[in-house]
């Protein structure tokens, strides 16, 4: 079953554009000039449940927006989203109950009480039972490690500690959705990890679907095998990350250490350039494999060394912000 | 969902806002030292306004009605039910707006008003006791012991006082909808206070207003606010007249908790289009 359907969804602002200078501010002011800005335009897709699936693209391109309107905190110009059979836009309050949402850039605790108060407000304000609270807490701490600053003010949290009671705050009443956005943004390398462990875990013990932005590509590579890549309110990319790195770039290559300057060629991978004894072969994964390529060099000629030169993510992510629909 | 489900819910949320109710009161006890300010501020006025009846009554027995007596009681009550009547809500709503954290409060499964209307109970229980009690001591010290006319009276100003509570919190909750338009409503804010204590006679009673004066204040809501309650515990009121403008009190009330839940549904719809 889906957790998520997106059909046809478009959402329109109207700005007031601001004229230059003194001649132009007092002109916008007497006669202001709308401007329609389409943010998302007309985006479909759906999740099936108990997916992590990332949601990326450049600043600006409608991933913010598109996450707002799933949760219910902004109105959609056009198309429908439901949520477990329930339309946000419609049954807010409803939808909320079985969602999980942090804002990486923003936190859910309030400041000035402790952690623990913190999460006892959100039993209260999502009246969740004493049991499922106490198991719920448990498993977050085998995972976080949340106990030992359970008692410290929200305000004196570090960032990754803040961070790791937001995610707990967001999974105390166990939604079968949860959205992240933008979760590991400003941490450090542990604070990461951390991360990417509990969204993991709570995956698989669980069964949550998961939606991710984010604009660090470990998140992707190590959570998600399924990718939609927005960029100027459309989707220009929905796939499995594979297929995605497949397509865009077809090609690996391979470069070769000879013991001297004897080279071999072969019909099914091109020289790329040479340099003395190492030669770099360009071939198409789907005609032949990496492994197989070494395996007929080395029967003809003596090599040293071999190493496969896959194309970079973050190069494919570019790729593919640079295409328009 | 069912009806059960929905009364499990409506009973679950009273223990929510119980548990906003009590955070606050230990946030507000916590920072304690906050209300210093308060009670000096509070005690200054209530001097200052304790000398100007002595002042203007040296001579009278009564003026208007009323006795000097009566007016240093008046005084007195009024500043301690200033602290019952200082909101926080625009502020909260104000920072939310600025921090941008309506959009987080928005996805809680429970109505946004009603967070600030707890939150709000729970710091004005605890300043009624840091600062209206030292406030009522000093008073009863250092002016006049401000006794209610009798305990009728004393009740009807209890029921009166709830009422204007309410009228007080909707009209600043109404205010604070601003926010959303306004991005500094801080001096607005100062203006307000200061302009709903004059018009609703906190400071002086209206009946020392001119005529024409009386007649548009008593048209308006703000008199239900602190010169009502502070009519009925000096007890210039019979019981029936009571009971006729307490009625007005809760017509009051009604209009603008219609006037509120119209006002909000419309600005969040408006904060759910345009975003916050």
């Amino acid at each position: 079953m889906d957790a998520i359907t997106v059909k046809h969804l478009t959402k329109e602002y109207r700005l007031t554009k601001k004229g230059t200078g003194l001649t132009g501010a007092v002109r916008s002011l007497i006669r202001p000039q709308k401007v329609t800005l389409r943010a998302v335009d007309d985006i479909s897709f759906s999740i099936p449940e108990g997916e992590i699936t990332a949601f990326i693209g450049p600043n600006g391109a409608g991933k913010s927006t598109t996450v707002k309107m799933m949760c219910g905190i902004l109105k959609p110009t056009g198309g429908e989203i439901l949520i477990h059979g329930k339309n946000p836009a419609k049954e807010r309050t409803q939808v909320v109950q079985s969602l999980g949402v942090v804002f990486g850039q923003r936190t859910q605790l309030a400041w000035d009480l402790r952690l623990g108060e913190s999460f006892e407000l959100m039993k209260h304000i999502y009246q969740i039972d004493r049991g499922m609270y106490e198991e719920n807490l448990k498993i977050m701490d085998e995972i976080l490690d949340i106990s030992q600053f359970i008692d410290t003010p929200v305000r004196q949290l570090s960032l990754g500690q803040r961070m790791r009671g937001d995610l707990v705050a967001a999974m105390l009443h166990s939604p079968k959705v949860l959205f992240l956005d933008e979760p590991t943004i400003g941490l450090d390398v542990e604070g990461k990890y951390a991360i990417r462990k509990f969204i993991k875990e709570i995956n698989r013990q669980k069964g949550t679907t998961v939606i991710l932005t984010t604009h660090d590509l470990g998140d992707i590579e190590q959570l998600c095998k399924r990718l939609i890549i927005i960029n100027k309110g459309k989707i220009v990319e929905d796939g499995a990350l594979d297929e995605l790195i497949d397509r865009i770039a077809p090609c690996k290559n391979l470069v070769v250490e000879y013991y001297d300057e004897n080279y071999v060629q072969h019909d099914k991978a091109q020289i790329i350039g040479r340099n003395k004894n190492i030669v770099t072969y360009q071939f198409r994964k789907s005609k032949i494999t990496g492994a197989g390529l070494i395996c007929d060099i080395s029967d003809r000629a003596k090599i040293k060394d071999a190493t496969i030169q896959e194309t970079k993510i973050d190069d494919i992510i570019r790729i593919a912000y640079g295409r328009e629909c | 969902m069912n009806g059960i489900g929905t009364a499990a819910k409506r009973a679950g949320l009273k223990t929510a806002y119980g548990f906003i109710y009590k955070l606050r009161i230990e946030k507000a006890l916590a920072y304690r030292y906050d209300v210093f300010s308060g009670i000096i501020m509070q005690c200054i006025v209530m001097f200052a306004n304790a000398f100007f009846w002595r002042a203007i009554y040296s001579g009278y027995e009564t003026v208007r009605g009323a006795a000097v007596s009566d007016m240093l009681t008046y005084t007195i009550i009024s500043s301690v039910m200033a602290v019952f009547l200082a909101t926080g809500v625009e502020q909260r709503v104000m920072k939310s707006v600025e921090q941008g954290t309506v959009a987080t409060d928005l996805l809680k499964p429970i109505p946004l008003f009603a967070i600030y209307f707890f939150e709000e109970l729970g710091t004005i229980t605890a300043s009624a006791l840091l600062c209206g009690l030292p406030i009522l001591v000093v008073g009863s010290i250092f002016i006049v012991v401000p006794l209610p006319a009798d305990a009728m009276h004393a009740l009807l100003f209890a029921c009166s006082f709830l009422l204007s509570f309410l009228i007080n919190w909707l009209f600043a909750a109404l205010f604070s909808l601003l926010a959303f338009v306004t991005i500094n409503m801080s001096p607005l804010l100062q203006i307000k206070k200061h302009v709903l204590r004059l018009l609703s006679g906190g400071i002086i009673p209206i009946w020392f207003f001119p005529q024409w004066a009386q007649n548009l204040l008593r048209a308006l809501p703000f008199v239900y606010i602190y010169q009502l309650p502070l009519e009925l515990y000096i007890g210039r009121l019979s019981v029936p007249d009571a009971l006729r403008q307490m009625g007005l009190q809760l017509f009051w009330v009604l209009i603008l908790l219609i006037v509120f839940f119209y006002v909000q549904k419309r600005t969040m719809e408006k904060i759910l289009v345009q975003g916050g």
